[in-house]
């Protein structure tokens, strides 16, 4: 009897504590955001995660974007991308964000030849603009990512960049003040996995669309090109000129891999080439899409030419030969030999495509 | 004792004429076909079959290798071949019926991916097909700007508006003569005319029991050679609806053939 009583007594001590300690109701459904465990009766507070969906407008003369089916664009996602893309706090030393060799005005590109990492060492390619990249095939000029979400692991970790460590990235997100409730909110995640970084990211930069240029608006009927954008735009198109083949469609890139004869062997990039481990790749680098081209200077793979006219020079020249040279460089030796007034023509139409509201973002 | 003789007995008398209405069940009865039904006691006409389309290219009969200057044409010009895509549409089948069966609307194939030169396809009727026939290129109503957007083939493949728009049909591309120049053997509607044909060949194939292969070929030497005689040339042609011309009509002549088993 005695023993009963004292039993009887730690029960009622036992709900007396716990009473103290938090309040009976609350959310008691394990898979709402804010499951309370304490919680005894429920009281109708629970909230489920939901995202609201990113909607990517297609622009005219584009296919579908692909998007990982297990990466589907939020604005959640989108939001907490933006945010990671522009925080210092992916590098080690909390100096350096993707946007600082990915600038804006310079079409998410690095206007400095090589972008320099956070240990003041540069690297031997320009930083890539992030135009439409949602359409591309693969990434970097050597095709070595084929997802932006296996490309966004690259750099933080990369020595000669952000030269992190996930493991150390991933404990700095979880102790910080504002990101585990945006994962949360984003992915409905307690703990923050690399995978979801790069998978924030990803969603931001699927949202570097570009398709209001004047170009646009004359396609529109919007506006009209001057005559000489549009004897850009006949040579840009014609087999004397031959930019198309690489630079067709609205999209102005062709996802594919080209050597357009920069150099003769021996090579000092193999680009795809060293990918690929075939020779035949050799010095093939991808073909950049030329929307906002006037701001993202300078160019080509290892950003060699300042300008839009020593580019269009060297296309003019015919190029160098070599074993990997690509055969629309037909005129290898003799040149395009464009007089001065196409030459300028062209530089005017590549104008054309530059988008003001993509360089001031909306 | 009796009662149970009656259990026994009824059991079986149930059982047995229940079995007996079950004996009957319609299906694929050939255990070649890829439908075939193990349970099936009556064809009733349902078997279907694979068909396995080979896209293969040769120089001079022999498999083409890429990247090697080991080509001659007609014209005596030495030649090597980097880049070979294509476009093949409408590939039909055609049975003595009269009924035709369409395997691929359009079918892109590229040098580079060994994947595009297999078309497999499934769930073909048995019957005995009497003719094949593919359009080499785009016809006129499928030749359209922004028609194919979405495949694999856009957006290389697009032919600029300002030389009639749509697709190219075929980009061929090497190196030729000693100088190591570039050529590319483009094919298209060039200012809009329609320069894509069709090739009818007669076959005779019986699908039952098997899996059957049938090769359609590209001999690349003849788009230069028979009847025209054309010589490569760093000059796009892709303006040039007289080279079209000819080149279409060495199409039409001799370029593609069809293998298939002989029954």
């Amino acid at each position: 009897m005695k023993k009963q009583a004292l039993l009887l007594l730690c029960f009622t001590l036992f709900f007396a504590c716990k009473k103290d300690l938090a309040p009976m109701s609350g959310c008691t459904d394990n898979t709402a955001v804010n499951y309370s465990a304490n919680a005894i009766t429920d009281d109708g507070s629970c909230i489920f995660f939901s995202t609201t969906p990113f909607i990517i407008e297609t622009p005219s003369g584009f296919p579908n974007m692909n998007i990982p089916a297990n990466n589907p664009m939020t604005v959640e996602g989108v939001a907490l991308g933006e945010k990671l893309f522009k925080d210092p706090i992916l590098s080690r030393d909390n100096t350096q964000a993707c946007i600082n060799c990915h600038q804006q005005n310079f079409s998410f590109s690095d206007a400095n030849q090589y972008s320099t990492g956070i240990d003041n060492i540069q690297g031997i390619r320009n930083a890539s603009a992030l135009i439409n990249i949602g359409w591309n095939t693969s990434y970097n000029w050597d095709g070595s990512s084929l997802t932006l979400e296996e490309q966004a692991f690259e750099p933080v970790s990369n020595p000669i960049e952000m030269h992190n460590d996930w493991k150390v990235v991933e404990s700095t997100l979880n102790s910080h003040a504002d990101y585990p409730n945006l994962f949360k909110e984003a992915f409905n995640i307690d703990y923050i996995d690399s995978n979801y970084v790069v998978m924030a990211i990803a969603q931001f930069e699927r949202t570097l669309i570009s398709a209001n240029s004047k170009f646009d608006k004359y396609l529109r009927s919007e506006t009209q090109l001057t005559a000489s954008e549009l004897g850009g735009y006949a040579i840009f198109n014609s087999e004397k000129g031959d930019c198309f083949h690489c630079h067709g469609t609205q999209m102005f890139m062709d996802n594919l891999f080209h050597n357009n004869g920069l150099d003769p062997e021996p090579f000092t990039d193999l680009g795809l080439g060293k990918i690929t481990n075939n020779a035949s790749d050799n010095a093939k680098f991808k073909t950049p899409t030329l929307r906002n081209i006037e701001f993202s200077a300078p160019y080509m793979h290892d950003g060699r030419f300042s300008t839009l006219e020593e580019v269009v020079e060297h296309y003019n020249s015919g190029g160098e030969y070599s074993l990997t040279v690509d055969p629309l460089m037909k005129k290898l030796g003799v040149g395009l030999q464009l007089t001065n007034q196409e030459k300028q023509d062209l530089v005017a139409f590549l104008k054309t495509l530059t988008d003001s509201d993509f360089l001031e973002g909306k | 004792m009796k009662r149970i003789f009656l259990v026994i007995t009824t059991i079986s008398l149930v059982f047995t004429s229940c079995k007996k209405e079950e004996v009957i069940i319609e299906g694929c009865t050939d255990t070649g076909a890829v439908n075939y039904n193990t349970n099936a006691t009556n064809d009733n006409g349902s078997c279907k079959y694979n068909l396995f389309l080979n896209f293969t290219h040769t120089v001079d009969g022999n498999l083409i290798e890429t990247d090697q200057m080991i080509y001659s044409n007609a014209a005596s010009q030495n030649y090597s071949v980097q880049t070979l895509r294509y476009l093949l549409s409408d590939i039909t089948l055609h049975s003595a019926n009269g009924t035709s069966t369409l395997l691929d609307d359009v079918h892109f194939i590229t040098i580079s991916d060994p994947s595009t030169f297999n078309l497999d396809i499934q769930d073909l009727n048995s019957a005995n097909y009497t003719a094949i026939s593919f359009t080499m290129g785009l016809d006129s109503l499928k030749n359209i700007t922004d028609n194919y957007l979405n495949e694999s083939f856009f957006p290389s493949f697009s032919w600029p508006d300002f030389m009639g728009g749509g697709y190219h049909y075929m980009q061929l591309e090497g190196d030729y003569t000693t100088a190591f120049q570039g050529y590319a053997t483009h094919t298209g509607g060039a200012d809009g005319i329609d320069f894509s044909f069709t090739k009818n060949f007669p076959i005779s194939l019986n699908i039952a029991n098997t899996n059957t292969t049938v090769i359609i070929n590209m001999e690349i030497n003849n788009w230069y050679s028979n009847p025209n005689i054309i010589n490569l040339t760093t000059d796009g042609i892709m303006d040039n609806a007289n080279k079209q011309a000819l080149l279409q009509a060495n199409g039409i002549t001799d370029v593609f053939s069809v293998f298939y088993p002989i029954n």
